[in-house]
C-alpha cells in the first residue's frame, strides 16, 4: 500500500492550500511547516531515532502481506470514526460527549482553544510535531468541564483500509478541567500508508484520564503517534498501551508532571512478528517537586521483529521528592528478533527515588517443556506463557471493562499469530 | 507397557544414559533407585521427549508403540506422566487454568469430548479434597508460592487428574512430611489397575513400604545394574550403594 514519501513531497502537500482555517490556526502551521523544512524527516543519525529510521521506511515500497486487521472493537463508547484519516461524522457520536471536529476549532478565529492546540508540553526540535501542526485538518477537540465525569469512554477510531496518496495527519485535543474525570480509547487499525497521530492531553488539578491506545496495523503500515501531556497538581494519567508493530510504529509518551503529586502510570505491551517494526520511547519530565510516574513496558517479539524502549526520565532541579520508576522487558521467540532498549536518566534533584530495569531474555525452556509434558500442544502452550508474560501489566489495569478489553486484545493476537510464534526460527 | 531398549541418550553432547534396558508390563510398579547423577532424571526427562536429550542408540517402547519422534505432547496424550523431580512455577498462570487447559488438551489430542466448566469444577475439587490441596491454592499461580511438599502434592493431584497409562514418579518423596507421603502413596495406590504402571524413583526405601513394587532396579553409570525384589530396597539402605554395586560388578 505505501508509496514512497519524502520531506519534499511532505512540504509540497503543506503549502498552497486553502482549508478555511482562521489566521492563528494558519499562523501556527507556516511556523510548524518552516520548522519541518529545516529539519526535515527524522533518520537513525538522530539519537532519538536511532532504532526507527522514519526517512528510510518512507523511501521503501511496502506491500501488504496478509489480510488487513481492522480497529478493536468498543461498543457502548461516545466515537469519533476517522476513515482513511477522514472523520466520519454520520457515524460517530462525539458530540454527545462535548467534543468538536478540530476543523470547527482551526476555523474559528476565537476559539477558546487557541494557545492550547500545540501548546501542551511543547517540544523543541521535533520534526514530526512539526510536521503534523503544519499539515492538522482532522481531529478531535475535547473538554471536559470542572468536576463532571465523562459517562462513557470518548472512543476514537482510526481505520486505514484503502490506499491514502502522501500522509495523513490527525491532531487531537484533550482538556481536563479541576476535578473532571474520563477515559479515552484510542483504536488504530489497518495500513496508513502513512500517518502522524498527535494527541494532547492537559489535565488540571485534581483530574483524572484513563488512556488506552490500541494498535492493530498491517505489515505495511507506517505510523508515528505522538501523546503529550501536562499533568497538573494531583491530577493523574493512567495509561494502557498495546502495539502490534507495523512496517513503522512508533509512539512517544512525552508527559510533563507539571502540579505537585502528581502521577502517572503506563503500562505498555508490544508483540509483533513477521519483520514487523515496534517503537515505544517515553520522555517523562518531573517538572516540580513530589511527583511520581510509573512505566513498565513488556515485548514479544518473533520472528524478525525488531522492538525499541527509549525511555528517559527528566528530574528538574528543584524537583525534590520525585518517585520514578520504569522497567522494560522484551521476549525473543526467534533468534533473528532484534530488541533494544535504552533508558535515560536525567536528574538534577538530590532527594529523589529512581529506579530503573531493563531484561531482555528468551522463553523459559522448562516452563514450555512442563506444559507440553501435561498434553497442552507447543503453540498453546506459548499462548499461555506468552499471556502470563502480559499478566501483572493486564492486572495493573484497575477498570474492569478496559482490563477485559486489553486482555481480550491480547488474546486476539495470540490466537491469530499462534502460528507464526510457535515456528521459532 | 513400557520396553526400553539398550538406551543411549546424551545431554549437550555428554553421554548420560549408556545401555539402558527396562521392561514394564501393564500394571506393576517398578522402582528405580541409584545413587546422585546416575540418570535416573535423565530417564525420565528422555521418556517425556524434553528437547536436548537425544537419543543416540536403541529405544523406547511404550505400548508397542515408537515413542522417540513423538514430542512430549503426544506423548503425554498418549498416557505417559512425569511428576517432575523439580516442579516449575510459572507465575500468571492459574493452577486451575492450567489443570483445565491439560485435562482439555489431552482430551482433544485423543479425539475425546472436553469437559465443561461445571464438570471440570467438580473432578477438580473432589480429586483436591483426597490429596488436601485447598480451593485457594489452586487459584495461586502455579506452584508459585507453594511448599516444597505442596508442589509434590500438586504433581500427584495433575497425575489423579490425568489418569495416566504410565505414571514416572521422579523423586516425589523427597521433601514430603510422613503425613504427606502417605497422602501422596494414597492417591497412587488409588490409580493402581491392571492396564496402569507406575515408575518410581526414590532414594528411601520408606516409601516403597507404602506403594509396594513388584520389581527394583539399580541404575548407576547409566545402566540398570542390578535388579531384584523389594528385598533390594531393604539391603542397599543397610549396606550401602558400593557394597551392593560392587557384588553384581
Ligand atoms: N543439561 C545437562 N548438561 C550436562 N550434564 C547434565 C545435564 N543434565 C544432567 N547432566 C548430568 O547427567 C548426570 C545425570 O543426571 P540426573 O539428573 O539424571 O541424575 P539423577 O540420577 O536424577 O540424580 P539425583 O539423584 O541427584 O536426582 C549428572 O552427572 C548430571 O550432571
Ligand atoms: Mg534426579
Amino acid at each position: 500500500m505505501g508509496d514512497a514519501i519524502s520531506t519534499g513531497s511532505l512540504l509540497e502537500t503543506a503549502t498552497g492550500r486553502n482549508t478555511g482555517a482562521a489566521d492563528w490556526a494558519e499562523a501556527l502551521r507556516d511556523r510548524s511547516r518552516a520548522e519541518f523544512a529545516a529539519l526535515g524527516l527524522p533518520n537513525r543519525r538522530l539519537e532519538a531515532w536511532r532504532y526507527s529510521d522514519l526517512a528510510r521506511a518512507l523511501s521503501e515500497t511496502v506491500r501488504e502481506t496478509g489480510s488487513l486487521p481492522t480497529c478493536h472493537d468498543m461498543p457502548g463508547a461516545y466515537s469519533a470514526i476517522f476513515e482513511n484519516g477522514i472523520l466520519d461524522e454520520t457515524q460517530s457520536s462525539f458530540r454527545e460527549a462535548g467534543a468538536l471536529p478540530l476543523r470547527q476549532i482551526l476555523a474559528d478565529p476565537a476559539s477558546p482553544f487557541v494557545g492550547h492546540i500545540g501548546g501542551v508540553n511543547p517540544q523543541d526540535d521535533h520534526p514530526l510535531l512539526s510536521l503534523n501542526t503544519a499539515l492538522m485538518e482532522e481531529g478531535i477537540v475535547l473538554r471536559v468541564p470542572a468536576g463532571t465525569t465523562l459517562e462513557q469512554p470518548l472512543h476514537l477510531r482510526f481505520d486505514w483500509q484503502a490506499d491514502t496518496i502522501g500522509g495523513r495527519h490527525l491532531r487531537v485535543l484533550i482538556l481536563l478541567e479541576e476535578g473532571a474525570k474520563a477515559t479515552l480509547v484510542e483504536t488504530h487499525g489497518g495500513s496508513p500508508s502513512f500517518a502522524t497521530i498527535v494527541t494532547e492531553v492537559r489535565l488540571a488539578k485534581n483530574s483524572e484520564l484513563t488512556h488506552v491506545r490500541l494498535e492493530r496495523l498491517g505489515s505495511s503500515g507506517r505510523q508515528s503517534a505522538m501523546t503529550l501531556g501536562e499533568i497538573g497538581a494531583s491530577a493523574r494519567y493512567r495509561a494502557f498501551y498495546l502495539s502490534e508493530g507495523g512496517h513503522f510504529s512508533r509512539h512517544e509518551a512525552l508527559l510533563k508532571l507539571a502540579g505537585e503529586e502528581a502521577q502517572a502510570d503506563i503500562e505498555g505491551a508490544s508483540l509483533a512478528t513477521g519483520t514487523r517494526h515496534c517503537d515505544n520511547t517515553t520522555i517523562i519530565t518531573h517538572a516540580v517537586p513530589h511527583t511520581t510516574s510509573q512505566q513498565s513496558f513488556r515485548g514479544v517479539l518473533s520472528g524478525r521483529a525488531r522492538g525499541a524502549y527509549q525511555g528517559c526520565i527528566r528530574v528538574a532541579p528543584d524537583a525534590q521528592g520525585t518517585d520514578a520508576r520504569q522497567m522494560s522487558r522484551a521476549l525473543l521467540l526467534s533468534h533473528r528478533a532484534e530488541a533494544a532498549t535504552k533508558p535515560e536518566l536525567e536528574i538534577f534533584a538530590d532527594d529523589v527515588k529512581c529506579a530503573h530495569g531493563a531484561t531482555i531474555g528468551e522463553l523459559d525452556a522448562d516452563a514450555l517443556f512442563f506444559l507440553r509434558a501435561r498434553g497442552i500442544p507447543e503453540a498453546e502452550a506459548l499462548s499461555i506463557l506468552i499471556e502470563a508474560f502480559f499478566s501483572e501489566s493486564l492486572a495493573m489495569i484497575e477498570n474492569d471493562h478496559l482490563r477485559g478489553l486489553a486482555t481480550d486484545a491480547v488474546q486476539d493476537w495470540l490466537s491469530s499469530h499462534a502460528s507464526e510464534v510457535s515456528s521459532v526460527e | 507397557m513400557l520396553e526400553i531398549n539398550d538406551l543411549h541418550v546424551s545431554v549437550h553432547g555428554k553421554d548420560i544414559l549408556k545401555g539402558l534396558s527396562l521392561t514394564v508390563p501393564p500394571g506393576e510398579v517398578h522402582a528405580i533407585m541409584g545413587p546422585n547423577g546416575a540418570g535416573k532424571s535423565t530417564t525420565s526427562y528422555t521418556l517425556a521427549g524434553r528437547d536436548g536429550y537425544d537419543v543416540t542408540q536403541g529405544s523406547i517402547r511404550f505400548k508397542g508403540e515408537d515413542m522417540v519422534p513423538l514430542p512430549p505432547e503426544e506423548r503425554a496424550a498418549k498416557g505417559i506422566f512425569l511428576a517432575f523431580q523439580y516442579p516449575l512455577e510459572i507465575p500468571g498462570v492459574s493452577t486451575l487454568t492450567f489443570l483445565k487447559s491439560a485435562v482439555n488438551a489431552q482430551a482433544r489430542l485423543r479425539g475425546e469430548k472436553e469437559l465443561d466448566a461445571v464438570q471440570f469444577l467438580k473432578l477438580i475439587r473432589e480429586t483436591a479434597k483426597g490429596l488436601n490441596i485447598s480451593e485457594e491454592m489452586l487459584k495461586r499461580s502455579l506452584n508459585v508460592g507453594f511448599s516444597g511438599g505442596e508442589k509434590k502434592r500438586n504433581e500427584v493431584l495433575q497425575m489423579a487428574l490425568l489418569k495416566p497409562s504410565l505414571a514416572i514418579l521422579d523423586e516425589t518423596d523427597s521433601g514430603l512430611d510422613i503425613d504427606a507421603m502417605k497422602l501422596v502413596a494414597e492417591g497412587v495406590n488409588a490409580l493402581r489397575a491392571p492396564d496402569r504402571s507406575f515408575l518410581v524413583i526414590t532414594h528411601y526405601q520408606r516409601l516403597l513400604d507404602y506403594i509396594v513394587p513388584d520389581h527394583i532396579h539399580i541404575l548407576a553409570g547409566g545402566r540398570i545394574v542390578k535388579s531384584g525384589d523389594k528385598s533390594l530396597a531393604l539391603q542397599l539402605e543397610e549396606q550401602g550403594y558400593d557394597a551392593v554395586i560392587g557384588k553384581v560388578a
